[in-house]
């Protein structure tokens, strides 16, 4: 929601006079550190038991190379509340999965990584995330008024705070488009949210059109992934124009216990999703 | 105190020769329009005796009793000289006449003409008229006060399309700017692509870039005076000029004749009456308009009072999806007393206002914030002796700032109403200076300027857990929000929190030879509001926000000295300064600050400091065919934030940082040459060196996108800034008899089509999948046509 009010800004101020262009630039490289993916999402209406955490090293920026992943480490979470350890075993090609984890909502868990004699963990708590009332779609609704756009609405629970983070996927595409955002203005009301595609002559993207498909992922998010993706999106999205705030490297919640300094890339995150798809009349 | 005992010494060592003198007091004005002339000089020739107009064109002498000359002379004016016989107390006005060649002659002038501007102590100041404004090329053939302020040495923006302007390397809220003493929060249309000032009501501006004397106070890098003509008192005039952009309208004339006289200008953009046309567009508005207005009355010789306002304000509306509207409205009312021959008084009440408002149609959602305040001023000027003239007075701001009140369009809306704390404050200011020729080569001008702030209750206050408001989480080495323990609600008539400052201010001008001189001087100054804007331009959206609990005031010391030549018959000037400043208490912003409908700021900020030095060169050509002048400056700007209370290392690693407005090298050459009668030509030619950047120093692969790591802020740079503008102004035979006086001027922007870089953006390619470097280039190479009317 506040990004909007921020984005604004920027669309209206850079409409009319100027150009964009390709260019080579030098960037420095930082330290290569170990990535932790560790997303654990139960989607709802399923079991939750089939989980797969992926482990990599960072590149420089330029680097167009396959991802380096990493293998040979050991990878388990244990649930705080009931003390169940769940041990991932190491695909070697960079997945650790487990086909036996319980998922509760509430409950605390607890991750542990160790490689390279080096351990890092993490805790999160199992977000919950409310159904779907409907999903619609329409036209005059979003940024243009003759373009095709999917809305989801859905209850906020009121008297507390929560964080959502949302999933728009076109299948053929290469990317979904994510965003997140708070109740901070909305709390306790029937929240709406939409997506829509713009015509692009640059990058032949087209708008949806009857007959399209889109596969919509709708995570309750903690506070602090909240400001972790926050950052991340940002970034991804406009970093460094000149409306964005100064760049800064989103830590996640991962900490290296045995040298702080070698901290890991990545978030470890335990939410429950609603997934759905929706094709256009 | 010590310094008020150090100035009375000072004073009373001037008094002790006690002598038969006597006054002579006036008002100089130009004689086409009887605009008064601020900064004209009067001297008695063959002694140093002289005295300069004040801003409201009024001067006072003091000689011993006898015979003498006076010469009274203004750049760009022909130079009055008459004989007085010195044996009472007299009033004697002026009306100085254009001097023929007067439009090719720049007016850029260190401060006032060659006999005072050596000796008078004042430094780091410059000052523009409206006339060499508008002869300069400017985009789209918009004249723009800030754009031509940047020209100067010391002087910079962070590039097209960002507001306002950095002054030795300051931040833009750090710049006191005033529009006839009203306070104007946001200078810029369009976001930054125009000012806010239109030329054509302007008399002229000034600006302190150090040295800041004593009646101003409140912000710790510049301050920026532009004054509003008062409008001709002796006839009906209209000018205008019609652009690509914009058109503006200028009416003024006598109320009563020679008494009384008022000023109207209007400008307007006028993209939206061509859109509603436009069958597509109809819906859509995209404007900015400005208007103002000033009138004068003289009451008798001695009262004069003066009304002026502004109003302007910024459209645009994106039919269904959003309406944006922001700008400043301010209002003055002043009165002029002088009690006698050597005491001059002004009494001002002000009024400004700054608002924004967003209306988000597609999430209903209307955003409103604003700031505004009430300002009395009194200030008074004595002319103690031919050697000593004083500067005293007092001032008082209340304020009231909105920082954002949220509310739903509609009954469906899922918006529910916010108003974030009003926030009241108090700002109280006194002062006193004097300016003091102690020996014939050594002039001082001393003051102190004590302010006090007073940050107002009407609103909880929220205590931290350990009074900590961030916190350093030392295991993920980030800040975070601190948490929250309790409210304490404080009462309309209480104080949340109080602060005053000590502001001395000190300069030196020793006189080496008729035509040189050098200058040193001293400033401390405190700064209670703060602009909230983490992002590297500062956006029309941004909060202003007062100092209080957990934010602290902004308190600077400058330090500058400089020399300062005439040469070939005062044809040529140079000026050369070099100043250090440092900042306490620079707020800073951790990493993922969210500013926005924020109601406890304090959880996203810590405070820090800033430091700035650099050397500036200037060197002027004054008259002539061609005139002009070519600025350098090299500097450096940096901040840090250290962690303090919040614990850890601090921003950045506690590292010291370029502030985003830092560059090393900034040339700037400005010429004007005058062809012929029909034609002018002028240029400007601008070289910076790139505005800092955080450039990414990594990628990883998270949930199937690249993510960019970072590490150190602003160590990378944009390219460097260059670019080349042409103009040239043709005026056809006008015959003299016909009131109707039009002119063209045609101008190239950016001549070469520079792509200089607003901006590099790094994303991946949605279709490749690849990371890359977008750059965004705001104007490339951009004609235009305007046409100027005067009748």
């Amino acid at each position: 929601m506040k990004t909007y009010i921020k984005g604004i800004a920027l669309i209206i101020g850079f409409s009319f006079a100027s150009c964009e262009d390709v260019i080579d630039v030098d960037v420095p490289t930082g330290q290569i550190r170990l990535v932790i993916e560790a997303s654990l999402d139960w989607e709802k209406g399923t079991l939750g038991n089939n989980q797969t955490i992926k482990l990599s090293t960072s590149t420089p920026y330029f680097e167009t190379e396959v991802i380096p992943v990493v293998t040979g480490a050991s990878v388990k979470v244990v649930d705080m509340d009931t003390n169940q350890e769940y041990v991932f075993i190491d695909q070697n090609d960079g997945r650790y999965t487990i086909s036996n984890f319980v998922p509760i909502i509430g409950n605390t868990y607890n991750l542990e990584v160790i490689y390279d004699n080096e351990t890092f963990t993490a805790t999160e708590t199992l977000i919950a995330v409310p159904d779907f009332n409907s999903i619609t779609q329409s036209t005059e609704g979003g940024f243009d008024d003759e373009l095709l756009e999917v809305n989801v609405y859905f209850d906020d629970p009121a008297d507390e705070d929560n964080y959502y983070l949302f999933s728009f996927y076109e299948p053929g595409d290469l990317f979904a488009n994510v965003d997140n955002f708070s109740d901070e203005f909305l709390n306790g009301n029937e929240i709406y949210n939409f997506f829509e595609k713009e015509d692009d002559d640059d990058n032949d993207q087209a708008a949806f059109q009857p007959g399209d498909t889109v596969e919509i992922s709708f995570y309750g998010i903690s506070e602090q992934f909240y400001n972790f993706s926050s950052i991340i999106i940002e970034q991804y999205y406009g970093g460094g124009d000149p409306f964005s705030s100064t760049a800064a490297e989103a830590r996640g919640n991962c900490i290296n216990e045995t040298n702080s300094d070698n901290y890991a890339y990545g978030y470890f995150r335990v939410t429950e999703v609603v997934k759905a798809s929706y094709t256009f009349q | 105190m010590k310094y008020l005992i150090l100035g009375f010494c000072l004073l009373c060592s001037s008094l002790i020769q006690a002598q038969e003198k006597y006054s002579v007091r006036g008002t100089i004005k130009d004689f086409s329009n009887g605009e008064t002339l601020l900064g004209a000089t009067v001297f008695l020739k063959g002694t140093s005796n002289g005295a300069v107009t004040n801003e409201y064109g009024f001067f006072s002498l003091t000689a011993p009793k006898g015979s003498y000359t006076l010469i009274i002379s203004y750049i760009g004016y022909e130079s009055i000289s008459q004989d007085i016989e010195l044996n009472a107390d007299q009033t004697l006005n002026f009306e100085l006449k254009e001097s023929a060649t007067s439009l090719n002659e720049v007016v850029i002038v260190a401060d006032e003409p060659e006999q005072v501007s050596i000796k008078k102590p004042q430094m780091s100041v410059s000052k523009l008229n409206a006339g060499t404004i508008k002869q300069m090329p400017a985009v789209l053939g918009e004249v723009d006060v800030i754009k031509s302020i940047q020209m100067l040495p010391g002087v910079t923006n962070n590039g097209e399309g960002s507001s306002g302007f950095n002054v030795r390397g300051g931040a833009v809220d750090q710049n006191l700017v005033l529009l006839d003493e009203a306070i104007i929060y946001n200078t810029s249309h369009f976001f930054g692509f125009f000012s806010v000032f239109n030329a054509d009501a302007i008399k002229d501006i000034k600006l302190y870039k150090g040295d800041i004397p004593a009646k101003f106070g409140g912000r710790v890098s510049s301050v920026l005076d532009v004054r509003q003509k008062d409008g001709n008192n002796k006839d009906f005039n209209i000018n205008g000029g019609i652009g690509l952009i914009s058109s503006r309208l200028a009416v003024e004339g006598p109320i009563v004749k020679e008494k009384g006289s008022f000023l109207i200008a209007g400008r307007t953009s006028y993209a939206h009456f061509i859109m509603k046309g436009i069958d597509e567009l109809k819906d859509d508005k995209i404007s900015f308009y400005d208007l103002n207005l000033k009138t004068n009355y003289e009451i008798n010789k001695n009262n004069r009072v003066y009304l002026s306002g502004y109003f302007g304000r910024d459209v645009f509306n994106i039919s269904k999806i959003l309406k944006n509207n922001y700008g400043n409205a301010t209002a003055n009312l002043r009165w002029n007393h002088i009690f006698n021959d050597k005491l001059f008084s002004n009494l001002s009440l002000i009024y400004s206002k700054y608002d924004y408002q967003i209306v988000l149609d597609f999430i209903e959602l209307d955003w409103i914030s604003d700031i505004k305040n009430y300002n009395i001023k009194y200030d008074f000027k004595y002319y103690l002796s031919d050697k000593v003239k004083l500067d005293f007075g007092v001032s008082g701001i209340s304020y009231n700032l909105n920082p954002g009140e949220v509310r739903p369009t509609s009954d469906s809306s899922p918006v529910n109403y916010l108003k974030l704390d009003e926030k009241r404050a108090f700002e109280g200011g006194l002062y006193v200076s004097a300016e003091h020729q102690i020996t014939d080569k050594l002039t001082a001008q001393y003051g102190l300027r004590y302010s006090a702030f007073s940050r107002l209750g009407g609103q909880n206050m929220t205590n931290y857990i350990n009074n900590q408001p961030v916190v350093y989480n030392s295991q993920l080495g980030i800040y975070e929000r601190g948490e929250e323990a309790s409210e304490t609600y404080f009462g309309k008539s209480e104080s949340i929190q109080n602060y005053d400052g000590f502001e001395p201010r000190l300069g030196l001008s020793y006189q080496l030879n008729e035509v040189s001189s050098i200058k040193a001087s001293f400033t401390k100054s405190t700064q209670y509001l703060h602009l909230l804007s983490n992002t590297s331009s500062v956006t029309p959206l941004d909060v202003w926000t007062p100092s209080g609990k957990y934010i602290k005031p902004q308190r600077s010391t400058q330090y500058a000295i400089g020399y300062y030549k005439n040469f070939k018959d005062n044809t040529y000037a140079l000026e050369l300064e070099t100043y250090y400043k440092t900042i306490d208490n620079r707020i800073d912003y951790i990493d993922g600050s969210d500013l926005i409908g924020n109601n406890n700021i304090e959880t996203e900020i810590l405070n820090g400091e800033a430091r700035a030095y650099g050397l500036e060169v200037l060197l002027r050509k004054n008259k002539g065919k061609f005139t002009g002048w070519l600025a350098y400056t090299l500097s450096k700007s940096e901040q840090r934030t250290l962690g303090g209370q919040a614990g850890g290392p601090g921003i950045n690693k506690g590292n010291w940082y370029n502030t985003p407005y830092d560059r090393t090298h900034d040339i700037s050459l400005t010429g004007i040459y005058k062809l012929n009668d029909k034609w002018s030509l002028s240029s400007n030619l601008v070289f910076q060196t790139g505005r800092p950047v955080t450039y990414p120093n990594g990628q990883y692969n998270y949930e199937g996108f690249s993510v960019a790591t970072y590490s150190s802020r602003n160590e990378d740079r944009l390219a460097a800034y260059h670019r080349l503008d042409v103009s040239a102004t043709y005026t056809p035979n006008n015959k003299p008899d016909n009131r109707w006086k039009g002119e063209w001027v045609f101008g190239i922007y950016n001549l070469y089509n520079r792509q200089n870089a607003a901006s590099v953006t790094f994303t991946q390619n949605d279709q490749t999948g690849l990371n890359e470097a977008t750059r965004l280039s705001i104007f490339g190479l951009i004609p235009s046509v305007t046409y100027n009317f005067k009748f």
